[in-house]
């Protein structure tokens, strides 16, 4: 097992250093006056919810309608990188990317709002799987977009509104049908740890809500293969 | 090798891409396929390396190797066996010429240990061994076609799919590439080549395929093709000045322009003697003698009305 799409998107990400500093430096701007003010923690925490997930998901289908459209993904497919694993290869190493991209951001919201250490290990685990989901969605919108305008917007729309499904935007109510979807999110995590990160003294056992977003991130997983043959096959969506 | 039955193909906006084409080629052979734009050259060499799905009609790779009327995928190990150079020379533009050989070479089965050394071979081959450690971004079309070829080659595929394979090339890198490319005949390696050179598809094909608006009007060898043709030699004859006589040559049609005369003749240089009497006649001094012999191309013009440039018939693929 050599992974060479992973590899690729690592060594690319270290030749494109001006971005990498942007990728760090622009979510810092965003997050350091919010987590130094007095914005309500649920506030707060929302506006880092949408940022970590428009983060990763727009990172994720940009990029690929791009690579699409110039004909690289169609040389990989030509040259027999198998579609699933191109798209686990390429998910896995962008969201890991921009987890270390966001480490900066997160840590200044716990500096900012005296989170305990606890709660930015959590957040960690949380961050990881939510980017991992917001990469995801980001390489499924690109698989229906045909254009990089289409993919911008089936990436924001989606994604605000699986955030909204999460319960990022409104308080959860227990014994509803949301609050039953809310469990099964695979933003609802990082919302919450965002949201204990925001306000440490409401912090309360994120990891227990880690288990059915994962469930759900595997059933996705199972659209792999047919998202990457969209992606690297466009004649066949076309 | 490869056989390809009653293919077609059919744009999303309804436009056909490609009729009932059949064609095969066994080990060794290199078809040629011309055209103009949009006639479905492209769009062939994408269904035969397996890019675009086959709906309709019959592919078959490699001895009992895969059908696409099987509905299977075709798998990596089936297209470790392809060697394609498509027609936009894509690459990883922050990675070096290297790191993209060897990224490609290890998706068709090579370690770096014996891709390596292949690949500066072909760079050096290429004329792209002072460039193999910088970025890909900074190279030139010529530079990135050159790589693409290296690239197609590393894993000394059975099967050779190149569209438009010298287009950017310098004449040395052309003549390395032909060079190579007949000694990977020699071996057994089949190619399946789009072109709209006459002169090189000529020169290295096996047999010729002339599609047109997604059909094939005619195939065989070329000199098989030309000898049934018969056409006409043109002779361009560089001159001083311009004349108003009217210059006659029995059996040609000779037309005066500014500084050139162009003499088109069913009888090839058999005229010449003639033409240059009756040039001289006129006062004119003779600079240069261009004698152009019926081609591929000109067979195509004839048979099709269509010149192999022509883009009036341009298209979404190509």
């Amino acid at each position: 097992m050599s992974f060479p799409i992973w590899r690729t998107e690592w060594l690319i990400a270290r030749r494109r250093r001006r971005l990498m500093v942007l990728n760090t430096l622009i979510p810092l701007l965003l997050v350091t006056p919010i987590a130094y003010s007095a914005a309500p923690a649920a506030h707060a925490a929302a506006t880092f919810a949408v940022l970590f997930t428009l983060f990763g998901t727009f990172g994720s289908s940009i990029p690929l309608i791009r690579d699409g459209e110039s004909g690289l993904l169609g040389r990989l497919g030509v040259a027999g990188v198998s579609p699933g694993g191109f798209l686990l290869q390429r998910v896995a190493a962008t969201a890991t990317l921009d987890l270390c991209q966001l480490a900066p951001s997160a840590a200044v919201i716990a500096l900012g709002r005296g989170a305990s250490s606890s709660d930015l290990l959590a957040l960690a685990a949380s961050a990881t799987l939510g980017l991992f989901a917001a990469n995801l969605l980001g390489a499924f919108t690109a698989a229906v977009a045909r254009s990089v305008a289409e993919g911008a917007l089936f990436a924001a729309v989606s994604a605000l509104l699986l955030l909204h499904l999460s319960g990022t935007f409104r308080p959860s109510v227990p014994g509803t049908w949301q609050a039953t979807v809310e469990g099964w999110m695979p933003f609802r995590p990082l919302h919450q740890s965002l949201l204990a990160l925001a306000a440490p003294s409401s912090s309360s056992g994120v990891h227990s809500h880690l288990l059915p977003p994962v469930l759900a991130i595997f059933g996705i997983l199972a659209f792999t293969g047919m998202v990457g043959r969209a992606l690297m096959q466009p004649g066949l969506r076309r | 090798m490869f056989e390809v039955a009653g293919l077609s193909y059919t744009y999303s906006s309804g436009r056909a891409g490609l009729a009932n084409v059949s064609l095969q080629a066994g080990p060794g052979e290199r078809v040629v396929i011309m055209g103009p734009n949009g006639s479905g050259k492209s769009t062939l060499l994408r269904l035969v390396s397996t890019e675009l799905p086959a709906p309709r009609g019959t592919l078959r790779l490699f001895e009992s190797g895969w059908d696409s009327t099987s509905r299977r995928l075709a798998s990596r190990r089936l297209r470790g066996r392809l060697g394609v150079v498509q027609d936009q020379a894509v690459h990883f533009d922050e990675l070096t010429g290297m790191e993209n050989g060897l990224f490609f070479a290890e998706l068709y089965g090579v370690g770096e240990p014996e891709a390596e050394p292949r690949l500066a071979a072909l760079f050096s081959n290429f004329g792209i061994e002072a460039v193999r450690d910088v970025e890909v971004g900074e190279y030139s079309y010529g530079m990135r076609k050159k790589l693409l070829l290296a690239e197609a080659l590393v894993h000394d595929p059975e099967l050779l799919i190149l569209d438009e394979p010298t287009l950017g090339l310098d004449p040395p890198s052309q003549a390395a590439f032909l060079e190579i490319l007949e000694d990977r005949s020699a071996c057994g390696t089949c190619s399946l080549i789009a072109t709209n050179e006459p002169g090189l598809a000529r020169r290295v094909a096996t047999n010729v395929v002339f599609l047109s608006k997604g059909e094939v009007v005619a195939q065989g060898a070329p000199e098989e093709l030309l000898e049934g043709f018969g056409g006409k030699t043109t002779i361009e004859v560089s001159v001083t000045g311009h004349t108003a006589d009217t210059i006659a040559v029995e059996g040609a049609t000779v037309m005066a322009q500014q500084g050139r005369i162009v003499a088109e003749s069913e009888m090839g240089t058999e005229i010449l003697p003639d033409l240059t009497i009756a040039i001289l006649a006129t006062g004119l001094e003779i600079l240069r003698i261009n004698v152009r012999e019926p081609d591929l191309a000109d067979l195509f013009t004839t048979l099709t009305g269509l010149h192999i440039a022509d883009s009036s018939v341009r298209g979404e693929d190509g």
